[in-house]
């Protein structure tokens, strides 16, 4: 008890330390506590209970027994009094004894029936019992009035044959009932220690069945919490961080690991979001060539026709004047929405979940490398699959794995190469693949089981973080999806991003 | 030799060609402006231009490819890179390959029209003037 205590009460000291417990921690231990203890607690008390009832019922059954036998003695000795009357009974016919010795053990019968009456009511039926005391009454009477004609002399030859008659009838009728009572009572008896032969059998039996079951539920109780957390451990390894399920209906040992892990869980989250977070820096960091080149163009543009303007501007016609001034505002344009593009794409914003147009947004992240592509000599295609259903998820996380990606092609094809990207419906009904796949050196097979862990790169130091397909493979699994990879050393590398869709078609939401 | 220094100028952002093309002009060379590398290429291999103008990046061609085939033409010709992002590793190539001189994106009508009267004046035509 004092351990369950100290288990506690070190559990509402770990609330305190952390007043933020949240609602499924405390919904987890809200619930009703039923623990481990108090199962197998349970579980000794029922078996002890069993034991007791065994070895009860078997002092029972032995007690019955010993009182059979004793019983059984009784009618044996019963018996033996009525055949010991009916000898001298039968002395007296053949040679004319007396009667004396008959008369006394019929007292003898008579004195044991009385006094194992109650005994003899419980085996017998009241009427039977009346009717064998009733004909030994009748024998010990006859027996006597046949004493009283003896010493009188006979007197009447007919009378007296009429009571010999009567007293062989009743006579032959008492052995014939003690007889038929010692031979049941016996039988009863035996039937008692078979009985007591087989009890132990069924004990085994009970106690086998009893084991199995408690086997059973004792590997329900204790197995299946632990395989579910193994299960939730593999899944948090591969990146799922949605919360631990109560493992059991009621609060035991389990609810303590369980909310802890849903804690760590939280942990995760956000250390994740910060990961992914960061790692989107650095791939804007990677975007600066791209993205100087693309600001250069409209800046160049600008200043040469501001410079036109300048020094021309006597000379100028005012259609040419005005061309030049829409020119300025058109690349200014130009600038501000590769600004805004860049922008929204690093911008540090909470996770937000919403419907989103997948073609859109990966023509949006394509157009954010275009220039990257361009310095390095590398064209992109790109193939979209007209209205597919919508997907539901984060903008900018998003963006950010399929940025990865493309970045990732880019870094592994030669200048000339070729990166296809492809947008359609995967061949599981519901989900929408994205394909991003180079004609680069491919990765070789040793370093493929590493290459979604965090801090893995093949970059040379300060080139990559090792975070791009570690944060990449996060986010599509915080959103249900997978990514997979085929690759060939040398030939090619295709990355399919697989996500779960929507079932209402892309434009349908768009007015 | 010739009166005028014969100028090839291509990018294929329009408002360079159409702000550069009269700014060199007005100082007294002939200048031919293109947009579309390729249409560029066939007229390097008709004529031969004393100083030809283009930007490296560019959709199916790039800038590079144009300095090969006018080395391939010529040996006189100096070649002028246009540049949106100027990287060391660029440079060095351009040059490698025979460049006359790189001009980094942004920059004014005076900064290519100062290179081209370095290029002109390597050439031997000493009587530019640098502005109108």
């Amino acid at each position: 008890m004092t351990n369950s205590l100290e288990f506690k009460s070190s559990f509402i000291n770990n609330s305190e330390k952390k007043p933020a417990l949240d609602t499924e921690g405390r919904n987890l231990l809200a619930r009703p506590r039923f623990s481990l203890r108090l199962h197998i607690l349970l579980l000794f008390i029922l078996f002890s209970f069993l034991s007791m009832a065994i070895i009860i019922g078997s002092v029972i059954v032995i007690n019955c027994i010993q009182k059979k036998i004793s019983f059984v003695q009784t009618t044996e000795r019963y018996l033996f009094y009525i055949e010991q009357a009916r000898r001298w009974e039968k002395n007296y016919f053949l040679y004319d004894t007396n009667l004396e010795d008959a008369i006394q053990i019929t007292g003898n019968a008579k004195t044991l029936l009385s006094q194992n009456l109650k005994k003899l009511m419980t085996v017998l039926s009241a009427e039977e019992t009346a009717n064998m005391i009733e004909n030994l009454e009748k024998y010990r009477s006859l027996l006597q009035e046949l004493t009283v004609l003896k010493k009188n002399g006979i007197v009447n030859a007919g009378k007296k044959h009429k009571i010999e008659t009567s007293l062989r009838k009743h006579g032959a009728e008492m052995v014939k009932v003690a007889a038929a009572l010692v031979y049941k009572e016996q039988n009863s008896m035996n039937a008692m220690l078979r009985l007591i032969q087989r009890i132990p059998i069924y004990c085994f039996a009970v106690v086998l069945l009893l084991t199995i079951f408690l086997v059973h539920f004792l590997s329900k109780r204790l197995i299946k919490p632990f395989n579910l957390l193994i299960e939730s451990t593999q899944r948090i390894a591969k990146g799922d961080f949605s919360l631990v399920p109560p493992i059991c209906r009621y609060r035991g040992e389990f609810t303590a690991v369980e909310v802890a892990i849903n804690q760590m869980l939280k942990e995760l989250k956000s250390h994740e979001l910060t990961m992914v977070e960061s790692h989107k820096l650095r791939a804007v960091g990677t975007l600066t060539a791209g993205v100087a080149h693309e600001l250069n163009n409209p800046l160049n543009n600008i200043m040469l026709t501001a410079h036109a303007m300048l020094e021309d501007h006597n000379g100028l016609s005012e259609d040419e004047l005005l061309e030049m001034i829409n020119d300025l505002i058109n690349e200014a344009d130009r600038s501000r929405s590769i600004v805004r593009n860049l922008l929204d794409f690093a911008r540090e914003s909470e996770s937000v979940s919403e419907p989103l147009d997948l073609g859109m947004l990966v023509s949006e992240t394509i157009k954010l490398t275009l220039n990257q592509a361009k310095v390095s000599g590398v064209k992109i295609e790109t193939q979209i699959q007209p209205d597919l259903p919508r997907i539901r998820g984060d903008k900018q996380q998003l963006k950010q794995v399929f940025l990865n990606l493309i970045l990732n092609a880019l870094d592994a094809v030669e200048k000339g190469g070729n990166i296809k990207i492809n947008l359609k419906k995967a061949d599981s009904p519901g989900f929408l693949a994205v394909q991003v796949e180079d004609n680069g050196c491919g990765i070789p097979s040793h370093i493929l089981p590493n290459i979604f862990d965090p801090f893995f790169t093949t970059k040379g130091s300060g080139k990559g973080t090792g975070l791009g397909l570690s944060v990449s493979h996060g986010i599509i699994t915080m959103h249900g999806g997978q990514i997979n990879l085929e690759t060939e050393e040398g030939k090619y590398t295709r990355f399919t991003v697989i996500l779960p869709s929507r079932n209402i078609p892309a434009d349908f939401n768009k007015t | 030799m010739k009166e005028n220094l014969e100028i090839l100028l291509l990018d294929d952002e329009a408002i360079v060609g159409n702000r550069l093309g009269p700014a060199i002009e007005k100082v007294g060379y002939d200048v031919e402006v293109f947009e579309d590398p390729k249409k560029a290429l066939n007229r390097i291999n008709e004529k031969e231009f004393d100083i030809v103008v283009t930007d490296i990046m560019m959709g199916d061609v790039n800038g590079i490819q144009i300095l090969e085939e006018v080395r391939k033409k010529s040996d006189k010709t100096k070649v002028i890179i246009i540049t949106g992002y100027a990287t060391v590793t660029l440079a060095r190539e351009a040059m490698d390959k025979g460049a006359f001189d790189m001009i980094a994106k942004p920059f004014t009508p005076d900064d290519l029209r100062s290179v081209i009267a370095k290029a002109a004046d390597s050439l031997g035509y000493k009587k530019i003037i640098a502005k109108a």
